[in-house]
């Protein structure tokens, strides 16, 4: 097959990743001889099996699980908070207790209360961790929940009606033909809807380069694997509009005429995962999904795919990886998913909120949507502020919203401080100056400013950050989470961590970073397999070019 | 989604369409190709190169060292090997940023390497792809913090991995997996951590790598790298390189050695590009030839002195009281047998072995004689022997060990269709929608056969493998059909009833390509799937998948091994295998066919130059006036119309004292033949044995007479592969002291039984052998050129030769194929309450036959120096036997001690047996009955007892 990556489909046969999560469930972890019986069991290679469990994250081959798993996120959005601790010096504070094991983790998503751990796989605040450590110790650890205080949100045409019958209007309106999937797509083309994930691939017209597809059957996977440190608005998307993404992706899947939809969803948002289960129960209940959905003849089926752990599974192709059983590594592209996605065929992709703002635009048309927007910008988007502001949280704003009326909305920088820098669309976006509070929270206008929208996580940090060392963390971010397929991310990620971090404890700064950082950037960007690789080292490189006297003056 | 996926407008709108040709321009050059070639391909095409590390042609692209990085106008660069090229794609492949970028990567990589010095390969090959790469980029100082160190795993015996010098390019992983299909190594941990890692992890020596060495030939680096087997490794221009083909198996691979000629040594073998081996070869090819410079070779004939006799047995192991046990110091211990000989001048040895064998003849009668032949040695070799034989013995009885592996298919063929080569060959599997592997261990005995077969199946070819034992190859079949031993006529029978019941019989073939149907129909009514159940242990639903895959093929092909012919039901197993083929008019069209995978290097030949009791060269029948009124013209002398004694019935001649002299080349029955109590015996019984070898073997234990020989490595040839290939082997070393050519001493001994030979060079034997028969006929030693020829072959200067055979008749009276109807019969021997499991033989992928050439290769006897019986863990959890537990194994011939490996792989009630190790003799064990037809002896099942041997003893 043209361009079909010598790896990719490699093993026939079903993915060995729910029977490695059924071994760990029923034994605690995945014991050397548990899996050479799995490999016999099912005629499957053992490396095969090496390459999964030391992937993912989530499996243990190490033994079994301590009774106390403490998890402690170590990226920036927790990193710029006062009370941060390093998850190594949590760890001495428990050295000595037999039940307790501490490790560091990568971004949680739960950037509002940073900074932020988990214990035992329930997430807690690094501030209540000694009080959720104890619970565990006793045995009493509850079950988090997730946040749903009592709002409602402009992109939720159903908002005070909190019964499935109230609701999916237009998914019942599209099961009876109106509209139908070209009138449909065809509105959302004129909606400008973007990708919200962080690529801002034009939704409409992603949908029909699906649809017009022959290969068959297609999917329609609902990318909810936000992992990016800052980023956790499609947490609160799904916890409290979970039936706005569950109808998007169902008129999605009518559009491009699938019959199966997934929710990947990465495994720290157990409650939020509950949540979505809950709403495909209703949905179920309703009769809006089985074979023959509302009774229109069509088969529409929704499942949740818990990610095994990893930040690179956010990227489409390797999400696709992983959901066949393989290794999470992003695919060389093209192909892309829409014409080569899971198991080779058509397959619509699109993030949580993308998913999310379909039924608004749907049901109150385009033209409304791109009304809501500011400026020249069209529509609604959610942001994730956090870091040094008042009030951490999510916000759904005028696409096109000044980034100082954002950080205002979220109570401004917090402690009375000044701005020092912020990142407007995640740990992939460039650092922007307090130069920039007037810039266009959109597509083309953070663009213009030298960064990007990314995935909506606007990080603000105050002037007494250190933000060579921030992006620095950053950058750790990123080595850490780096799948290692490619040279220029495995290896370069590293290197410059290393140069960085080098520099840092000799008391270094911008003014230090020297030209093999630059080289590294422009190799990582050209030539990196995946968008991780490539944006590695981009937000190093806008603080070496930072001109922070300037940005003070504002 | 979270981060920036990087998607291009263009690309993504790019729309999927038919296969047509595109225009694109690579550095300002218009390049017309193919849509789905890839920049690297086309660049290449129009002459330009493009730097690579990760990318071979060889595998398919996985684009991940980038290195190949170029501009196509996109935001980021593209990856040339994987990137396919688009219409009106505008390329550039050295631009300054493009090579900055290129420099980068190979510096990124260098900073982890070890330093040029220090480099494993760089240090012995010198051919370190990265290195060249680095020095053409002025990147070997590469400015770069320095990585920690990795580790080095040299568990394996031949095999170093050095971690530090790995750069994850993932050939070794393509080439384990996707071209050898062993499916050891792939990635482990993830980001800056990954390494390549060995099954979950383990040192290479520990997991279940079978050292084929793929991965050294695919890897760029010093990651991968030969271990010194005779001599420290050099660069291949300091040595001589020789083109010829593998030792070992009927597969036949193409190998280069690189020989060092000051010391007489090969230093290390590779892989050479052949239709069909393509480059691969297995742990035998690559790592298994230092046998020939064995401090063990003989060098001198030998005479046995006055005092050994009466003859027997020399050594501990022959005498049987090896008790399992591997001696100290080596396989055999010559001071224990070499005593029993003193060295003798050519002459007196010659003159001694003429003077015996005639005075036999003369005085007993020319069927007083024998000879044993060898599937090692080359057509010439077959074909010199077997008229030294004929028409200087003066008798038919010559054979050889075809008559232990392949005789009863040989015997079905030849009354099926009309002959005993394969119908197609072993890669015509690509072509195949389904494949049946019968009886075969294939990735023990055929491996790179076998990784034809893996790789058909990626890509579609579906794969039914038929085996009481769940081998290797099982774990690569669409549906494994774990028979119960000895049942399957009784299986095959059941799917030959449902493929007629299901309506799936091809009625135009039958009627008018086949004959005997109609009472193959009436013998399988009574075998419906349910009680072919019954019998095999395959269930009915299976036998019914499998007939409707089978019948509903286009095309279906059958390979097979001795799991279908060591049977004293030998000949019907594979009777119903031609039944198969027949009634669904599989034979004779691409991907379909009757394919016995053949054992030697030159079983086929050996068997097509008439070293057989009962045919001339070419498979003409030595009864047939007219066939031997060919060779007694072209021999000059009168020839016996009596086919002569098999194998196994020579041995017992020798012990009723009919066979009272034998000349044996090459070959060890002792070990070979099964019931060795009694080999033993007619062996000590023979008046006079000459044997002609390069080791003092088991057999030579009893002779009077041991002529030392040349190796395969010394001497020139042809060997005829398992698909019809004949191809030339050349010397690639002198022979050893006073070790002389069998091509020589075969006619040495003909001249002084008064046939005179005078031979110049093998050439003309090959002449004459091509002239006396007809498949050969056209091939000459200049048109097999380096990488042989197929027979039958109409314009052996132009073309390859005939893949598939028979697409218009076969060559039996009628020109039908004659199907012939088996009834299933059990085992001769059926366990009972005293000898309660069934005892299966076979080989070992490190050792061949009686391990005279691979326990004395370092690399193979370091992988599997010893002996085990492999047992079920349930057997060996009821007997209280573990891993490594010496036990004794009896049956009603004879006892032996041996180590048991616990195996998933049997299944409980059966335990399976290697024949090579002449200190556990697995053929003490074997019943020698043999099936009616083609003779051969029931190697596969015979009942035996297995207790465990105390402890102390361990």
């Amino acid at each position: 097959m043209a361009g079909r990556e010598a790896r990719a489909g490699r093993f026939p046969g079903p993915s060995l990743i729910p029977a490695l999560h059924a071994i760990q469930r029923q034994q605690g972890w995945l014991p050397h001889d548990a899996l050479v019986e799995l490999s016999r069991e099912t005629r499957r290679p053992l490396y095969e099996i090496q390459g999964l469990v030391s992937f993912y994250p989530h499996f243990r081959t190490s033994g079994p699980p301590p009774a106390i798993e403490v998890g402690v996120c170590r990226d920036l959005a927790c990193w710029l908070r006062d009370d941060f601790v390093e998850p190594e010096a949590v760890a001495s504070h428990y050295e000595g207790d037999a039940d307790a094991s501490v490790r560091p983790v990568s971004c949680l998503g739960r950037c509002d209360v940073a900074p932020a751990a988990v214990v035992n796989g329930e997430p807690v605040t690094v501030a209540r961790l000694g009080e959720a450590v104890e619970a565990a110790r006793a045995g009493a650890l509850a079950p988090a929940a997730a946040q749903r205080p009592d709002r409602t949100w402009p992109t939720d045409p159903y908002a005070g009606a909190d019964e499935t019958a109230h609701r999916y209007t237009v998914l019942r309106s599209a099961l009876a033909g109106a509209p139908d999937p070209d009138a449909a797509i065809e509105e959302l083309k004129a909606s400008n809807l973007r990708g919200m994930g962080g690529a801002g691939f034009p939704t409409g017209l992603k949908w029909g380069l699906v649809r017009a597809e022959a290969g068959a059957p297609k999917y329609v996977i609902c990318n909810a694997d936000e992992s990016e440190p800052g980023t956790f608005k499609d947490r609160q998307i799904l916890a409290e509009l979970p039936h706005l993404v569950l109808e998007g992706m169902l008129i999605g899947m009518i559009a491009v005429g699938a019959e199966q939809g997934w929710v990947f969803i990465r495994h720290e948002y157990g409650p939020e995962e509950a949540i979505i289960r809950a709403e495909i129960a209703q949905l179920e209940e309703a009769g809006l999904l089985g074979n023959d959905a509302l009774g229109g003849g069509r088969s529409l089926s929704l499942d949740v795919f818990v990610s095994p752990g990893g930040y690179i599974l956010g990227e489409e192709t390797a999400l696709i990886e992983c959901m066949e059983g393989h290794r999470g590594e992003p695919r060389n592209k093209p192909p892309f998913p829409g014409t080569h996605g899971l198991w080779g065929k058509p397959t619509l992709m699109n993030s949580v909120e993308t998913f999310a703002a379909v039924p608004a635009i749907l049901s109150r048309g385009s033209s409304w949507w791109c009304e809501q927007g500011a400026g020249d910008a069209d529509g609604l988007k959610f942001f994730a502020v956090s870091g040094h502001v008042a009030e951490p949280g999510v916000y759904c704003v005028p696409l096109g919203t000044p980034l100082g009326e954002l950080i205002e909305l979220a109570g401004g920088v917090a402690d009375g401080c000044r701005l020092g820098a912020v990142q407007p669309g995640g740990a992939s976006s460039n650092f922007l100056g307090a130069a920039n509070l007037d810039v266009a929270l959109d597509f083309d206008g953070v663009a213009a400013a030298g960064s990007m929208l990314g995935s909506g996580a606007v990080v603000v940090m105050n002037e007494d950050t250190d933000l060579l060392a921030a992006a620095t963390n950053v950058l750790g971010f990123f080595r850490q989470e780096s799948c290692g397929k490619c040279v220029p991310c495995r290896v370069g990620s590293k290197k410059a961590e290393t140069i960085l971090i080098d520099l840092l404890a000799g008391g270094g700064g911008t003014a230090d970073v020297d030209q093999r950082i630059a080289e590294l950037e422009e190799a990582l960007r050209l030539t990196s397999i995946c968008g991780l690789g490539q944006v590695a080292l981009g937000p190093v490189m806008s603080v070496a070019r930072f001109d922070q006297a300037q940005s003070r003056d504002i | 989604m979270t981060h920036a996926r990087g998607y291009d407008l263009v690309a993504m709108t790019t729309a999927q369409s038919e296969l047509r040709t595109v225009t694109l321009t690579i550095d300002g050059t218009a390049v017309t190709t193919h849509e789905n070639t890839t920049i690297w391909e086309a660049a290449r095409d129009a002459g330009i190169e493009i730097p690579v590390l990760c990318h071979d042609e060889r595998y398919d692209p996985v684009g991940v060292c980038r290195v190949c990085a170029v501009d196509v106008g996109q935001r980021t660069l593209a990856a040339a090997c994987i990137r396919t090229v688009e219409e009106g794609m505008k390329v550039t492949t050295a631009t300054e940023q493009v090579e900055a970028q290129r420099k980068m990567l190979v510096r990124l990589l260098m900073a982890d390497q070890p330093t040029p010095a220090d480099d494993p390969k760089e240090t012995t090959t010198g051919d370190n792809e990265l290195l060249s790469l680095a020095r053409e980029y002025d990147a070997i100082e590469h400015g770069l913090p320095i990585g920690d160190a990795r580790p080095l795993d040299s568990s394996n015996p031949v095999i170093e991995t050095h971690h530090d010098a790995c750069i994850l390019c993932d050939r070794c992983v393509r080439a384990c997996d996707d071209i050898q299909g062993n499916d050891v190594i792939g990635r482990t941990g993830k980001g800056y951590e990954t390494r390549i890692a060995f099954d979950l992890d383990l040192p290479m020596g520990e997991s279940s790598c079978v050292s084929c060495g793929e991965c050294v030939a695919a890897c760029p680096t010093g990651a991968l790298v030969n271990k010194p087997i005779t001599a420290p490794l050099r660069p291949r221009k300091d040595l001589k390189q020789v083109d010829t083909v593998c030792p070992y198996c009927g597969v036949g691979c193409a190998l280069t050695y690189h020989v060092d000629e000051q010391i007489n040594a090969i230093v290390f073998a590779e892989g050479r590009d052949q239709p069909a081996s393509q480059g691969r070869l297995c742990v035998k090819g690559r790592y298994g030839w230092d046998y020939a410079m064995s401090p063990q070779r003989l060098t001198r004939p030998l005479i046995r002195r006055e005092e050994h006799y009466p003859k027997g047995p020399l050594s501990a192991d022959v005498r049987g009281e090896g008790r399992g046990r591997r001696k100290a110091g080596g396989v055999v211990d010559y001071d224990e047998v070499m005593p029993a000989f003193r060295e003798a001048s050519w002459d007196e040895a010659l003159d001694l072995v003429g003077e015996r064998l005639r005075a036999i003849r003369d005085e007993h009668g020319a069927d007083a004689l024998a000879g044993f032949g060898s599937a090692k040695c080359s057509n010439e070799e077959a074909f010199l022997f077997q008229k030294l034989v004929r028409a200087g013995f003066g008798t038919n009885n010559v054979d050889h060990c075809t008559r232990l592996c392949h005789a009863s298919s040989v015997a079905a063929m030849l009354e099926g269709i009309g002959s005993a080569a394969v119908t197609t060959t072993y890669g015509d599997i690509v072509n195949a929608d389904v494949a049946i592997l019968a009886g075969s261990n294939t990735t023990a005995n055929h491996p790179v056969a076998s990784s034809f077969f893996t790789q058909a199946r990626r890509r579609g070819t579906k794969i039914i493998v038929v085996d009481p034992r769940q081998e290797r190859i099982a774990d690569h079949a669409d549906i494994f059909c774990q028979v119960k031993p000895g049942t399957d006529v009784a299986f095959f029978n059941g799917v030959l009833h449902a493929i007629i019941e299901l309506g799936l019989v091809d009625a135009e073939y039958v009627a008018t390509r086949t004959s005997g149907f109609d009472e193959l129909e009436s013998v399988v009514a009574a075998y419906p799937p349910e009680r072919a159940a019954q019998i095999s242990d395959i269930d009915a639903d299976t036998i019914r998948t499998i007939a409707r895959l089978w019948g509903e093929a286009h095309a279906g092909v059958i390979y097979w091994g001795m799991g279908m012919s060591q049977h004293t039901t030998g000949t019907d197993n594979c009777r119903c295998l031609i039944a198969l083929c027949a009634i669904t008019g599989n034979i004779g069209k691409p991907g379909t066919g009757l394919h016995p995978l053949r054992g030697q290097n030159n079983v086929q030949g050996a068997s097509d130059s008439g070293l057989i009791p009962m045919m001339y060269p070419d498979y003409q029948p030595v009864d047939d006036p007219a066939a031997s009124a060919r060779f007694e013209q072209a021999w000059g002398r009168p020839l016996s119309p009596v086919p002569g004694l098999t194998v196994t019935e020579i041995i017992g001649a020798a012990l009723t004292g009919s066979v009272k002299g034998m000349y044996a080349l090459g070959e060890n029955p002792f070990l070979s033949d099964p019931n060795i109590n009694k080999v033993r015996k007619g062996l000590a019984n023979l008046e006079f044995l000459v044997v002609q070898d390069i080791f003092l073997t088991e057999t030579a234990e009893f002779a009077d007479v041991v002529l030392p020989a040349s190796s395969y490595m010394e001497k020139l040839g042809t060997f005829t592969n398992t698909d019809r290939r004949v191809q030339l082997g050349q010397p690639v070393l002198e022979p050893p002291g006073d070790a002389r050519l069998d091509f020589e001493l075969i006619q040495e001994i003909s001249n002084r039984v008064g046939l005179p030979m005078a031979y110049e060079s093998p050439v003309e034997v090959f002449e004459e052998l091509v002239s006396l028969g007809e498949s050969m006929t056209g091939l000459t030693y200049d048109n097999l050129g380096g990488t042989g020829k197929l027979y039958p072959n109409p314009d052996p200067e132009s073309s390859d030769g005939t893949v598939v055979l028979f697409d218009d008749g076969f060559p039996t009276d009628d020109g039908r194929a004659r199907i012939v109807a088996a009834e299933w019969l059990p085992a001769k021997e059926l366990p009972d309450d005293e000898f309660p499991f069934v005892l299966n033989t076979g080989r070992l992928l490190e050792h061949w036959h009686t391990g005279s050439m691979t326990r004395r290769s370092y690399a193979l006897d370091a992988i599997a120096p010893e002996a085990h019986v492999f047992i079920s863990p349930e057997d060996a959890a009821r007997l209280g036997v573990e891993n490594d537990d010496f036990v004794c194994l009896r049956s009603r011939r004879g006892s032996i001690e041996v180590r048991a490996r616990l195996s998933h792989r049997e299944t409980p009630g059966n335990v399976f047996m290697p024949f090579h190790f002449r200190e556990a003799a697995a053929n003490v064990l074997t019943i020698d009955e043999i099936d009616p037809h083609g003779k051969i002896p029931e190697f596969k099942f015979c009942a035996v007892s297995v207790e465990p041997v105390d402890s102390a003893e361990r």
